[in-house]
């Protein structure tokens, strides 16, 4: 039972609908705003549409007594529940937790917030460019020296938000087999934002160095950067003594094996502006294509830059499904997200996003069929 | 919640070590197998007080660490009791690793030894296509994935997102690949079967793009930073008098969206938008990442430039509308909102700070452990509980099975 908006909410319910869950969401009367985010397809939001894959749609009005009732009702035969509403609402509308565990005792209550459900900007609304600003995310980002720059918008936040719901619903699901009991997963922006920069902050926490703009370089490793070959940037990571010895031997520079300024990692990271200064030129000398041969075969990690015409045909991506394409009867076919894993035994899906208030007359149908005492209004 | 579960990993960098971490935070007993040279990650920079990386000390916590040796395929057999006796294995190196230490066996479906192991294979790209076996990072990921375009303009030098975003976005497939195996063979009228389940570094990262995929699908209109986001300038939010900040009216309900933009643009002088019939008036073309941002933005600033931006943003949230400051992540750290929500615990004796797994659960109260190990710290230890005598451990070493 998916009541939740926007993106980090409902991709959450989406994720869980490719591992082969039932999701049923909940819209409001005047409908999730993503519907009208631009760009649209044949009239339809296209992050709706990337949204609530595998999903029904119905629309109640939770502010109805009756409609309240059939939530209720659901919420009783549910095994987990997502919201996203700003803290407080839940209360307000009859879909707070303490109510729902008292219909549904073994209910996981997904909670995702913003800024988190305690603390003085609870109430404060969120959204992923908020999150951005907020949680350091966009201050280690830029070219060295830069304040900050954020990542032009991919909902990325929201997304990993979702994926960090997943990944604590799936915790508390796989206890309930164990302790019979149901509870509630608090998720906000907030802590998945610093978990996605996990690193950063450790770095932060055991080292005291802050993270900074960088452009393409990694504080961890060198070289771990861009270059700019002849023709365009090629991306060269080097983790490994032996991979160091590769570049090397690959740029015709086996004398800087030895080079005390970087026999180790810490060597090169200390010296990395000397590092740069040598290695630049050899790049520069050669197109790209010639890297990507020379290093790859000696098994250094080296790449070019893709954009969505470049990789949604790329073999790599097309093999692995990393692409899903979705067909709905009013908006046609989209891509979406492929399905993130795969299980050799569960087959996992994409199907369309549903026919907003689609589903609506069925659900109620299904839920006031059977005779619950909650939908009997007792 | 996991406790008397066994996780055994075998795998280095972020992706794979983060998402054992997390299965250790929710109360998994780990054990890291490494090879002889260590996980490349124990040679990250900066190192903490003790020399041991700050990175991999963070991904590597509360986590028993058994050394392989010069000749790791000696250690075959040992190996095959420890998957024999785990509920879950996670795994980087693929199949020519698996074959290499002699435990490929395992990876099978129903291996008769242990019909229950889930294995979670973590690759960079994807266990399949021509890109399957060639070496990758999370800068090549990012590249690849094309999220390298959406920082920055086509005339500079290329940059990366600072944060781990492929590493850690694939960490957390992969707990949910191990939790949901896991759940599929011990819940009630379960499979009682493991399974192999594979997630990959670009795989997160794709399948994280999914608003933009369907963005770029067919669509109506160029319009909104989906379409076009790759060709705006570098987003820098909006300048005050001391430090930018991120805005955005008209709220997520809705064709309409909520008011208050009206009143904020009055409020703070900057009324003579109202006269322009380009803008709604909710807001949303104008601020956020509307599609008059950018031509409006020298408006905004040079009002701006009058108020701080904690006035600002404080103005712009008791109208019920988004805001924040760009902060650094000591700041985030510090401000009110961050110590209130209690994400990092703290070690009384050693005084190491780290970060708590990023959830709460009602019923529980995680515990979070402080110390990572030496390369091969607890071989001795784990060869033991497997069976093997002082004395076998004693020839597993000289063999070069394991590490001396």
């Amino acid at each position: 039972m998916d009541v939740s908006i926007m993106a980090a909410g409902p991709w959450t319910g989406a994720l869980l609908g490719m591992l082969g869950a039932e999701v049923i969401k909940i819209e409001p009367p005047a409908g999730d705003g993503t519907r009208w985010v631009m760009p649209t397809q044949r009239g339809m939001g296209t992050n709706f549409i990337s949204m609530n894959v595998n999903k029904k749609d119905a629309v109640l009005d939770f502010k109805n007594p009756a409609d309240r009732r059939l939530a209720h009702e659901l919420a009783a035969r549910s095994d987990i529940f997502v919201q996203n509403f700003r803290v407080g609402v839940v209360e307000r509308l009859g879909l707070d937790w303490p109510t729902l565990q008292a219909i549904n005792p073994r209910l996981i209550y997904c909670s995702i917030s913003g800024f988190g459900e305690t603390g003085p900007l609870s109430r404060a609304g969120c959204a992923d460019p908020i999150m951005q600003a907020f949680s350091g995310f966009a201050c280690s980002n830029g070219a060295p020296g830069e304040e900050m720059e954020a990542f032009r918008f991919t909902g990325f936040l929201d997304l990993a938000t979702s994926s960090n719901a997943v990944q604590a619903v799936l915790a508390a699901l796989y206890d309930r087999e164990k302790t019979d009991r149901g509870q509630k997963v608090e998720v906000s922006m907030l802590q998945s934002a610093v978990a996605l920069q996990f690193t950063r902050y450790a770095e932060l926490l055991g080292a005291g160095l802050v993270p900074v703009a960088r452009g393409s370089e990694n504080p961890a490793f060198a070289p771990d950067r861009a270059f700019a070959a002849k023709d365009q940037a090629v991306f060269v990571t080097v983790h490994r003594p032996r991979e160091w010895q590769a570049l090397c031997e690959v740029l015709e520079r086996a004398d800087l094996i030895g080079d005390p300024r970087f026999a180790t990692n810490h060597d090169r990271v200390a010296n990395k502006e000397t590092l740069n200064a040598i290695l630049a030129p050899i790049f520069a000398a050669r197109p790209a294509v010639w890297w990507l041969r020379a290093l790859n075969r000696r098994n250094v990690a080296c790449g070019i830059a893709h954009n969505f015409e470049t990789f949604r045909f790329h073999r790599q991506i097309v093999d692995n499904e990393m692409i899903a394409n979705t067909r709905h009867p009013d908006w046609g076919e989209t891509s979406v997200a492929g399905v993130p894993w795969t299980f050799s035994t569960d087959a996992c899906r994409v199907a369309s996003a549903p026919t907003p208030d689609g589903d609506t007359a069925a659900v109620i149908t299904e839920l006031t069929a059977s005779s619950s005492p909650i939908a009997a209004g007792r | 919640m996991l406790q008397g579960t066994r996780i055994i990993e075998l795998s280095e960098g972020v992706a794979g070590p983060l998402a054992a971490l997390r299965l250790a935070d929710l109360g998994a007993d780990v054990i890291k197998v490494e090879r002889a040279e260590g996980d490349w990650m124990r040679d990250a920079e900066p190192l903490m007080a003790n020399g041991m990386s700050a990175a991999f000390f963070a991904l590597n916590r509360g986590k028993r660490c058994l050394a392989l040796g010069s000749d790791p395929s000696a250690a075959s057999e040992l190996l095959l009791r420890l998957l024999a006796d785990a509920d879950a294995f996670i795994v980087d190196g693929g199949e020519a690793q698996a074959e290499s230490l002699g435990f490929a066996e395992a990876l099978r479906p129903n291996w008769g030894r242990n019909p229950g192991l889930v294995v979670v294979d973590v690759s960079i790209w994807g266990e399949n296509g021509p890109m399957a076996a060639l070496p990758g990072s999370e800068l090549t990921v990012q590249a690849m994935a094309g999220y390298t375009r959406y920082l920055g303009s086509a005339d500079e030098a290329p940059k990366r997102l600072g944060a781990d975003v492929a590493g850690a976005s694939a960490s957390a497939f992969a707990v949910q690949a191990a939790l949901a195996a896991l759940y599929a063979r011990d819940r009630r009228n379960g499979s009682r079967a493991g399974q192999q389940v594979s997630v990959s570094m670009l795989n997160a990262l794709i399948s994280m793009k999914s608003i933009h995929l369907a963005a770029q699908s067919d669509p109506d209109q160029y319009a909104g930073p989906r379409v076009g986001g790759a060709h705006y300038p570098p987003e820098k939010g909006w300048r005050t008098a001391d430090r930018p900040i991120f805005f955005a009216f008209g709220g997520s309900v809705g064709e309409e969206g909520r008011p208050g933009w009206t009143d904020f643009v009055t409020e703070i002088g900057l009324d003579d938008l109202l006269k322009n019939d380009q803008l709604d008036r909710n807001g949303r073309n104008s601020t956020g990442h509307g599609s008059m941002v950018n031509a409006m933005r020298p408006a905004y600033e040079e009002r701006f430039a009058q108020f701080s931006a904690a006035d600002l943003v404080g103005r712009i949230r008791k109208l019920g509308a988004n805001a924040a400051v760009y902060m650094r992540a000591d700041e985030t750290l510090a401000d009110p909102q961050t110590v209130a929500m209690d994400l990092i615990s703290e070690d009384p004796e050693s005084r190491r700070q780290v970060l708590k797994f990023p959830a709460r659960f009602a019923n529980v109260q995680l515990q979070q452990r402080f110390d990572a190990p030496e390369l091969g710290k607890d071989s001795e230890m784990i060869a033991r509980e497997l069976g093997f005598s002082r004395a076998e451990f004693a020839e597993l070493q000289a063999r070069g099975a394991l590490a001396m």
